[in-house]
């Protein structure tokens, strides 16, 4: 019984640390924090989220947002679906160099290629659009889809596959109609860590759109100025975590399931 | 044992193909320009070695570099047995808790990277914030700006809470995927909760314990945004880590510089990446302790 409640309180505790930084940002982002007229300043008000909705640009960089990250999961799982069953299923030439590669660059500081990531986008045209930082995520976002797939392909038995194609599935045709519904949870997970990755990226964004094609966090970046309205921030801050916070719920229960990362 | 097929190489192609053009060519580009003068991308001058041995034969990359360690060292020996003793707390608890924690703890995982040090600049503000009021009602003299350790502790504290979550949920899917007839076995021959952690729950959390550990240990030493948005490497750089200095180089455009800079730091996490691998396939050789207590 004692113990019990000990862990209460630790999981109390350790649900105010994570909640009470960000409850102020949620309070601040509902009170006007510049004058204006017919709002008294410190007061609950909803200022900051109607005029994110009256201007475009803002808007617009929710939408830069919300197209890059949506590509850059779809392109990861795209190409990361077939990696991870090619390594949970056959062994070939050079398997083990590629797996290490892929290591290297989930873990290389994105700070270190920006600068040529820069320069090579900006000559074939890549910069601005967030088409361009769909693109540079994947170097962190692959080798995460292609574990985490993985971890979920490989207790997949293999009479699974030879059962398809005997029935005269072709390969494409046996991911669609059966391996993919198999290993859904892990389609879920993997969208997750994608996502998370993605949005909350900001070195490689800040390079890649220094013009335009700004996404939400360069947007929030541009907000600080000589007098900053820090109200306006902090409710796109808010609006920021909205589609995280969502997603960590839809995948809650699959979350810490299978999540095996082989080496 | 898996089939050996070439074939696979058409499955992993258009992986390799993207993370060619984003992580390989890139490479391959800083590696050029690393050997030369720079003043614009027109009119390279080949200086050789000279970027590199301005880095390696200054004190202020040696300082940045032990700061950066000792850095990640203070993290990883917080955030490691926290997440861990959070995680086997979790075991022992209701499912509909195990998921609220869980969820709740993720949270700050999702928050974009320049934002965390503005929300929590917000939270020490010692006019506005929340944290910033109670310590100066308390009466400390806290002062983020100007004291050496205070910033330090600002980090420590801010990317603890960032980051506790990843080490969290790794180290709660390690002890999850344990069979339940390990830990009768463990009943069975009344092993103490110490041996059925030490031989039971820590073998099998090792795999995603030690992708923890990578994770954390690369993240921390290359922290960049969140430390430079709290105090821009100050006072006095006593929070100038190895990414501030690189970042400053780009800043400023300095082509042949950064890029010597950013190669080195890519040879540095090599050798981490490399020694992890290796420590990891030596460990998995030797099953010490991979059975349940006898």
């Amino acid at each position: 019984m004692k113990s019990s409640l000990g862990r209460t309180v630790l999981f109390v505790v350790i649900g105010a640390f994570v909640l009470v930084p960000l409850a102020q940002t949620i309070m601040t982002s509902f009170v006007s924090t510049l004058p204006r007229a017919g709002i008294t300043e410190g007061h609950f008000s909803l200022v900051n989220y109607r005029n994110i909705l009256n201007s475009p640009v803002l808007k617009q960089a929710i939408l830069n947002s919300i197209i890059y990250v949506v590509l850059n999961v779809v392109l990861c799982l795209g190409v990361g679906f077939p990696a991870a069953y090619a390594f949970a299923r056959y062994s070939f030439v050079g398997d083990r160099q590629l797996f290490f590669l892929l290591l290297v660059f989930r873990i290389t500081p994105t700070v270190v290629l920006s600068l040529p990531i820069f320069v090579l986008f900006a000559q074939i045209g890549l910069e601005n659009t967030p088409v361009g930082i769909a693109l540079v995520h994947c170097v962190f976002n692959i080798p995460i889809s292609i574990w985490i797939l993985e971890g979920f392909i490989a207790p997949v038995p293999r009479e699974f596959d030879e059962t398809a194609f005997l029935d005269g599935h072709s390969l494409p045709s046996f991911f669609f109609r059966h391996l993919v519904p198999a290993v859904a949870p892990g389609i879920g997970v993997t969208a997750f860590f994608c996502f998370i990755f993605s949005w909350v990226e900001v070195v490689l964004a800040r390079i890649l759109t220094t013009t335009g094609g700004k996404p939400i966090t360069m947007a929030i970046n541009a907000l600080f100025g000589f007098r900053t309205d820090f109200g306006l921030v902090m409710a796109m801050t808010v609006l920021a975590l909205v589609p995280g916070i969502a997603m960590i719920y839809f995948v809650r229960n699959h979350l810490a399931k299978g999540f095996v990362i082989r080496t | 044992m898996k089939p050996y097929d070439n074939r696979a190489w058409f499955l992993v192609l258009p992986a390799l193909v993207i993370v060619t053009l984003v992580g390989i060519l890139p490479l391959i580009a800083v590696t050029n320009y690393s050997f030369q003068d720079l003043f614009s991308l027109n009119n390279p001058y080949w200086v050789g070695i000279d970027w590199y041995r301005n880095i390696v034969t200054s004190d202020r990359f040696y300082a940045s570099l032990g700061r950066s360690f000792l850095f990640s060292a203070i993290v990883l020996s917080i955030q490691l047995p926290l997440g861990i003793w959070i995680a086997l707390l979790l075991q022992r608890s209701h499912q509909f808790i195990v998921s609220t924690v869980l969820v709740l703890i993720t949270v700050p995982l999702v928050v974009p990277w320049n934002m965390i040090p503005v929300i929590w600049l917000n939270f020490i503000n010692p006019n506005a914030g929340l944290a910033g009021r109670m310590l100066a009602w308390l009466g400390v003299g806290f002062d983020y700006k100007f004291n050496a350790l205070h910033t330090w502790i600002v980090l420590v504290v801010m990317d603890t809470w960032h980051w506790l979550g990843l080490v969290v949920v790794l180290a709660y899917a390690g002890i999850s995927s344990i069979p339940p007839a390990y830990y009768q076995a463990a009943a069975i021959d009344a092993a103490s909760p110490w041996q059925v952690f030490r031989f039971i729950q820590l073998p099998k959390m090792k795999t995603v314990l030690s992708m923890a550990v990578l994770l954390r240990f690369m993240d921390s030493f290359m922290i960049y945004i969140e430390a430079f948005r709290i105090n821009a490497g100050g006072p006095d750089s006593a929070t100038a880590f190895l990414s501030l200095d690189l970042g400053e180089e780009i800043q400023s455009f300095n082509y042949g510089p950064s890029a010597a800079r950013s190669i080195i730091y890519f040879l540095i996490v090599l050798t981490v990446a490399w020694t992890f691998k290796a420590a990891t396939s030596t460990r998995a050789r030797a099953p010490i302790g991979m059975e349940p207590a006898r």
